[in-house]
C-alpha cells in the first residue's frame, strides 16, 4: 500500500467517523431531558468502550423515550442491553454484526441460552442469521420449549431452509398458537411440513460416490 | 423492440436528418474556436479541480488537510443540528434525516415494508420501532383517501423488529401483529418478521 492510498483511506475513515458522530449527537437531541440524556450518553460510552456497537443502545434509549420512562428506567434497560449484547458478542464470534448481535440480545431477553446461539453460529459461520435469531425467539416467546425451538431451526438450517421458509413457519406457529393449538404442537407439524419440502440432507455414501 | 420496428425507426431516423440543410463549415469553426477560448479562460481553481478530476491523485499533506477539514466540518455540522432539534420540532425532523456513511450499505439491505392502521378518529399517525429509532417524526403514515387507513412504508432490514403506532401522541400495538412483551420498559410492542424478498 502506497504513502497516497493509505492516507485517501485514513481521509475516508474520519470522513465516516464525522458523520456517525454528528449523527449519534443528532439523535441524543431527540432526548430532551438533560438527565436522562447525560445518563444515555455515559451508558453509550460504556458500551462503546467494551466493543459493542452503538445504534441498539441509542434504539433502546429513545424506545423508553417514546415510551415515556423515567431516566432510571431508560438507565436500567439500556444496562440490561448492554449485558445480553455482551453475552450475544461472546457466543456469536467472531461476527460482530450489528443486526446480529441485536438480533443475539433479543433472543436472550426471551429466555433462550447462550448455548443455543452457539450452535446457530456453528451451523452457519460465514453469513448472518439474523432471521434465524429471530424466529428462533419468536418460536420461543409463542410458548414453545427453548430446546424444542432450537433443535427445529439448527435442522432446518442443516437442511438449508431459507429465510422465507423458517419465517412463513413462526407464522404459521403464531396462527395456530392463536388459534388454540399447543406450541409444541404446532411447531411438530409445521415443522414436519417445511422439512418435507426441502432436499434430503448428504449421506456420507452418496457425498463418497464418484459418477463413473 | 423487434428487429423490424428496429429498422423503421432508422429510416425514419435517416429520413428526417436527409430534410435538414447542410452544416455550414465555418459555423462549425466559430463554435468550436468559442469552446477553446472558454476553456481557456477558465478559472484557475477550476481548471486545476478539472485537471485533478481527470488524473486524481493524493499527497500525505492534501489528504490530512481533507480528513482534518472533515472532522471539524462534522462535529461542527452535529453541534448546529444539535442545537437546532432542541429548538423546534421542525428541526428535530430535519435532524433524524441525517444518515450516517456507515448506514448507506445497511439502508440498501433494508426491505420496504407496508403498515397499515384503522384509526378514523386521529388526527396524526406515525409509525416508530426500532427500525426508524422509536423516532415519532420519522415515519409519519398518510391518511389514504378521505377517511380512509393510515398507512406508511418503513424500511427495515432482515430479521425480527418491534413497533408500535403514535396515535395522537399514544403509543398503539397494532392489532392485526403478533404481539411481544416488553422485558424491559413493560407493556406490548407488535412484531415485524423481515426477510429477503
Amino acid at each position: 500500500m502506497t504513502m497516497r492510498s493509505t492516507a485517501a483511506y485514513v481521509a475516508a475513515a474520519m470522513l465516516v467517523l464525522a458523520a456517525s458522530a454528528s449523527a449519534q449527537d443528532a439523535r441524543l437531541s431527540l432526548i430532551r431531558d438533560d438527565a436522562t440524556r447525560d445518563a444515555v450518553r455515559a451508558q453509550l460510552r460504556s458500551a462503546t468502550s467494551r466493543g459493542l456497537p452503538a445504534d441498539p443502545f441509542m434504539s433502546k434509549a429513545l424506545e423508553g423515550v417514546a415510551k415515556k420512562a423515567s431516566t432510571k428506567s431508560i438507565r436500567a434497560a439500556m444496562a440490561a442491553l448492554e449485558k445480553r449484547m455482551r453475552a450475544a458478542h461472546a457466543a456469536l464470534a467472531p461476527s460482530s454484526d450489528v443486526d446480529e448481535l441485536a438480533a443475539g440480545a433479543d433472543a436472550l431477553s426471551v429466555g433462550v441460552p447462550e448455548k443455543a446461539l452457539k450452535q446457530l453460529r456453528a451451523t452457519a459461520p460465514g453469513r448472518s442469521i439474523s432471521v434465524e435469531l429471530g424466529v428462533l425467539t419468536e418460536l420461543v416467546a409463542r410458548g414453545v420449549p427453548v430446546k424444542q425451538a432450537t433443535k427445529a431451526v439448527l435442522d432446518l438450517m442443516a437442511r438449508g431452509a431459507t429465510g422465507v421458509q423458517l419465517t412463513a413457519l413462526g407464522r404459521d406457529v403464531q396462527g395456530d398458537v392463536a388459534a388454540g393449538l399447543k406450541p409444541d404442537v404446532a411447531l411438530d407439524l409445521r415443522g414436519r411440513n417445511v422439512l418435507s419440502l426441502l432436499p434430503p440432507p448428504p449421506t456420507v455414501s452418496n457425498v463418497n460416490v464418484r459418477p463413473r | 423492440m423487434i428487429v423490424e420496428e428496429r429498422d423503421e425507426l432508422i429510416d425514419r431516423a435517416a429520413r428526417a436528418l436527409a430534410a435538414l440543410p447542410p452544416a455550414d463549415p465555418l459555423a462549425v469553426m466559430q463554435i468550436v474556436s468559442l469552446a477553446r477560448t472558454r476553456r481557456g479562460t477558465r478559472h484557475p481553481l477550476a481548471a486545476r479541480f478539472a485537471g485533478w478530476m481527470r488524473t486524481p491523485s493524493f499527497s500525505l499533506a492534501s489528504a490530512t488537510m481533507f480528513a482534518a477539514a472533515t472532522l471539524v466540518i462534522g462535529f461542527v455540522s452535529g453541534n448546529a443540528v444539535e442545537r437546532a432539534a432542541s429548538g423546534s420540532p421542525a428541526s428535530a425532523t430535519r435532524a433524524v434525516e441525517l444518515m450516517p456513511a456507515a448506514d448507506v450499505g445497511a439502508a440498501a439491505r433494508a426491505v420496504a415494508v407496508p403498515m397499515v392502521l384503522d384509526a378514523r378518529s386521529a388526527t396524526t399517525v406515525s409509525v416508530v420501532g426500532d427500525f426508524n429509532n422509536w423516532d415519532a417524526t420519522a415515519t409519519p403514515m398518510q391518511r389514504f383517501g378521505g377517511d380512509g387507513p393510515w398507512t406508511a412504508t418503513v424500511l427495515a432490514k432482515p430479521g425480527r423488529h418491534v413497533y408500535a403506532f403514535m396515535v395522537d401522541g399514544v403509543l398503539t400495538a397494532d392489532p392485526r401483529a403478533p404481539k411481544a412483551r416488553d422485558v424491559d420498559y413493560g407493556g406490548e410492542a407488535s412484531v415485524l418478521m423481515v426477510t429477503k424478498p
